[in-house]
């Protein structure tokens, strides 16, 4: 491990970071608002820091970055990230406590999308589209930002893209590594104007459209709304809404082999076969479970329904409805969604269909081998077998994935919580998804979770983000050795 | 620029890291995940896994957009086949393959002008017996390459401590010897590699580059004390491909050559191909077969067998029991710096022959060749002098040749000129450029082929 090495680089993650809050200052200065001391404050300390770092351990330009140190760059990365995201909350009248200030930071950074403020829109509009902001930086990946941009990561940003990138299977677009994160973050770039133009058709003002655009493609879900998405009522505005969340819940491979004039990638695409048709499935459970029972015509049941299914299985986090109120099974359903999860190599959480897809085919190949127990069988996706080593860290991760969320929930409820709310709070940050049940349901908020609990609930949500295995090997013991 | 790899073996690992390194878009196809996955953990380059004759494959590969097509398998059959499908779909790649078979040694012509088209048939056998020829012929060389079709020869060799030039800084070695001395491109000390300058001292056990041209090269090794002597006697342990080849090529030049070979049916074979070779059946680390054949009488002993190990003992008995010149084949790439360390100087490599060559081809434009040397510290480049590039037509001293980079010669009309610095490069002049591995992009710019480069 080049500790100094390591330090220099996430020095220049953290300086990119201050360079982009010049956007949120913007906002600020043509809003004139409140935001504008906290937002150029956090700044000067943020490229203080950054450079301060890079300065100090300066003139180590190595080759390769070996595996170990991509995952402590990108653990350690996003941690030093989220806190100095955090600055401009915690400077900022709005947000008291630091630890509430991180919370909301790495909640914009994960794309989880959980909040502690009570009243969105009592905040000033240079910090909400800092809000905003780092859920879109966050989605795609700063890391992988910063491979796309910073060329002597070379070889070693395989590495750190390996590390980032939520799937189990990377795909390589380009040949270059360099290549490919420019790609992936010109599709994402492209969605979110998309969008931004669609909601702008629908009436929905410029700051808004940019806001929610860029809160929508990262899967992320922070509204600028207290309402959240309810507050436009729109049908047009939920439909484009329900359309992008899809759109980042796909892997943006396909999206990629699409805008080179594959159309039919998406059908090829056997998890993304799968990915759709459940939430297919699902909206048409739903909607027959609410219809009559909180929703008198179908139409209606049919489209919260649709956006309640979709937003929480991309891992989004919007709100139309109050689900709460909804019958247990369609709660069950999408706390079942939470696990679930969008595709893998999608801006989405939780643990990814095509995990889920892979655990499915190994527990029907179990049964396969019990009943003819000399048979070779190879587990295959899309027509081509899956490699042994994949399948196993499949296994570990749906493993550390349900242990992991079990022993932060028991750690919750230790700290007084209800059974409901702990439950729900932790399977809504470690699968990145926004609210939860219970206290922090649709329309209530984090603020009222203890401290502690916030701490751990932070750690749920880069362990989500960086998909368990990143964020869990710095407390191996065997990681530290030399 | 697009280049695909069929194959992921040592020589496609090279190529590939080598190709990586100056930013051209590489995909690698092998059959086999284990070695793809040692490619896409350590080089920037895309993968595919699948066998290289598939079209499937080579379509998901891209290969339509590639311009060059390297099918360096193991197998001839694959790389055969992967061209001829290659071509099927994509006739403007431009297609290289390893074949290694004597027996497609007469159809070289053939494949390039019929289907399927391969421009250039690279056999790593017959690079390395290529290699060997020049090492034998220059005495003490540790490295050879040639330039400029062969007038101007590039060696390394080790100074001994014997040697008059021991202690002598470079500015003096005229006044020592009373000849002038070659153009020093490099010394090596310690692993080190620097550019000497004129009041740099040469020392025993240095490793040192220098540029010369063919016909002069003995006058030249003589400054270093190393004299031709002619090649009389030669001992080939090992009779695969390579001995054959060797042993064929000693043959013709009247080398009395003798070859030892473990496996009986082949010792028949190869005493049926061989007229006055001597063919004897041994393992070649029996010491007691060494000594009856008199291997300290010997000029050289190359040993050529399929396995490292063996290869790497015999030449150290040999050496042992005083062969004075000795030449060891390894594969592994792994061993080669290991190699100078327990005293063998003289390796070959079939697989690092067959890399050079690729290279060379592969450097279209005005770069005509390039040899990478010393662990890929530095590497040797022959190009064409552009009318537009900042090279032609001033002073050498008024270039600003970046740090690390040395213009060793400048070859115009068949004449060979060592520059100093009031030469002036002539447009379309080709010239000799040495350049320390941090030099090389630098030196493709002020070269200015970086459009046509590629």
């Amino acid at each position: 491990m080049r500790w100094s090495f390591i330090l220099n680089i996430i020095g220049m993650l953290i300086l990119i970071l201050g360079i982009c809050m010049i956007f949120p200052l913007l906002f600020g200065f043509y809003y004139k608002d409140q935001s504008v001391l906290p937002l150029m404050k956090s700044m000067v300390i943020t490229i203080a820091s950054g450079t301060a770092l890079i300065i100090c351990f300066r003139g180590v330009k190595v080759p390769y970055i070996s595996h170990r140190e991509g995952m402590a760059i990108v653990a350690i990365g996003w941690t030093a990230i989220g806190f100095f995201g955090a600055f401009p909350f915690y400077l900022g009248p709005e947000v008291e406590t630091f630890v509430d200030a991180f919370f909301e930071s790495v909640s914009g950074f994960t794309t989880t999308g959980s909040s502690i403020l009570t009243n969105i829109e009592a905040v000033s509009k240079g910090l909400l589209f800092w809000r905003s902001l780092i859920q879109w930086l966050g989605g795609m990946g700063i890391i992988v930002l910063s491979v796309a941009i910073l060329p002597f990561l070379g070889v070693g940003g395989m590495q750190l893209y390996k590390a980032e990138v939520p799937s189990p299977l990377p795909d390589k677009l380009k040949p270059r590594i360099r290549d490919t994160a420019k790609v992936l973050w010109k599709v994402y770039a492209l969605f979110s104007l998309l969008q931004v133009f669609f909601l702008l058709i629908g009436g929905m003002d410029f700051y808004d459209a940019l806001c929610h655009a860029f809160t929508t493609m990262p899967t992320g879900g922070f509204s600028t709304k207290n309402a959240s998405i309810a507050h436009y009522d729109s049908v047009y505005i939920d439909s484009v809404i329900i359309f992008f969340m899809l759109v980042a819940g796909i892997n943006f491979s396909l999206h990629y082999q699409f805008l080179r004039g594959k159309p039919l990638a998406f059908w090829r695409d056997s998890e993304c076969r799968f990915f759709i048709g459940t939430v297919i499935l699902l909206i048409v459970i739903v909607t027959f479970n609410v219809y009559g029972s909180v929703y008198e015509t179908i139409g209606r049941a049919f489209r919260y329904g649709a956006f309640q299914v979709v937003s929480i299985v991309t891992t989004t986090g919007y709100a139309t409805a109050d689900y709460e109120l909804w019958p247990p099974m369609s709660q069950v359903i999408l706390i079942l969604c939470m696990f679930l999860g969008a595709s893998a190599g999608s801006t989405g959480g939780g643990m990814k269909c095509l995990r889920v897809m892979l655990y499915l085919k190994y527990c029907y190949k179990e049964l396969f081998l019990l009943i003819h127990p000399r048979a070779v069988k190879h587990i295959k996706i899309g027509g081509v077998s899956v490699p042994e080593d994949v399948v196993r860290s499949v296994l570990g991760f749906m493993g550390l994935y349900v242990g992991l969320f079990a022993f932060s929930t028991v750690l919750i409820a230790g700290m007084g919580v209800d059974f409901v709310t702990s439950l729900a709070s932790v399977a809504a940050t470690i699968g990145n998804i926004g609210p939860g049940l219970g206290m922090v349901g649709p329309v209530d908020n984090f603020a009222q979770i203890p401290y502690l609990g916030k701490w751990v609930l932070i750690w749920c949500m880069l362990l989500g983000r960086l998909e368990i295995y990143t964020i869990i090997i710095l407390f191996v013991p065997e990681f530290w050795r030399k | 620029m697009k280049v695909i790899i069929v194959g992921a073996g040592e020589v496609g690992f090279h190529i590939a890291s080598h190709l990586a390194r100056e930013n051209k878009d590489v995909v690698v196809i092998d059959k086999d995940p284990a070695a793809i996955r040692r490619v896409s953990d350590n080089i920037d380059v895309q993968v595919v896994i699948g066998s290289g004759s598939s079209p499937v494959v080579l379509k998901q590969a891209g290969i339509k957009e590639a311009e060059i097509l390297l099918a360096v398998t193991d197998s001839d059959d694959t790389n055969l086949g992967a061209c001829l499908v290659a071509n099927l779909i994509s006739p403007s790649t431009k297609k290289l393959a390893r074949i290694r078979h004597a027996d497609y040694d007469e159809y070289h012509e053939a494949f390039r002008e019929h289907a399927p088209h391969i421009d250039t048939l690279i056999n790593p056998d017959v690079e390395v017996v290529k290699t060997i020829d020049m090492l034998m012929n220059v005495p003490g060389a540790v490295e050879v390459g040639e330039f400029a079709d062969g007038r101007v020869i590039f060696v390394g060799i080790r100074l001994d401590k014997s040697a008059r030039l021991v202690g002598v800084s470079l500015s003096e070695i005229f006044a020592k010897t009373g000849k002038q001395s070659p153009l020093i491109a490099a010394v090596v000390r310690d692993e080190e590699l620097i550019i000497p300058r004129g009041n740099h001292k040469l020392e025993a056990e240095d490793l040192i580059y220098f540029i010369s041209e063919k016909d002069k090269l003995r006058d030249s090794l003589s400054i270093f004390d190393k004299h031709v002597e002619p090649i009389n006697r030669v001992l080939i342990v090992g009779g695969g491909g390579i001995g054959y080849r060797l042993a064929a090529l000693l043959e013709k030049n009247y080398v009395n050559t003798k070859i030892i070979e473990k496996n009986p049916d082949r010792c028949i074979e190869l005493a049926e191909k061989l007229n006055k070779a001597v063919v004897l059946h041994g393992d070649g680390s029996d010491q007691e077969l060494l000594k009856v054949e008199n291997i300290q009488d010997m000029d050289v002993v190359v040993t050529l067998t399929n396995d490292e190990e063996t290869n790497i003992i015999t030449s150290l008995l040999a050496k042992r029991m005083g062969a004075p010149k000795i030449i060891t084949k390894i594969s592994k790439f792994s061993y080669l710096p290991l190699m100078s360390m327990i005293g063998l100087e003289q390796v070959v490599s079939p697989r690092l022959s067959a890399i050079n060559t690729i290279l060379q081809h592969i450097r279209r434009g005005k770069v005509l060749s390039s040899r990478s040397i010393k662990d890929e510290q530095a590497e040797v480049m022959e190009a064409v002098a552009l009318e537009t590039s900042d090279i032609v037509g001033k002073p050498i001293k008024e270039i600003s040749i970046p740090k690390g980079a040395l213009i060793t010669s400048i070859i115009r009309n068949n004449t060979v000129i060592i520059p100093t610095g009031s030469s002036v490069i002539e447009p379309n002049d080709r010239i000799i450029i040495f350049a320390k591995k941090q030099a090389i992009p630098e030196v493709e710019k002020i070269l200015a082929v970086k459009l046509e480069f590629f």
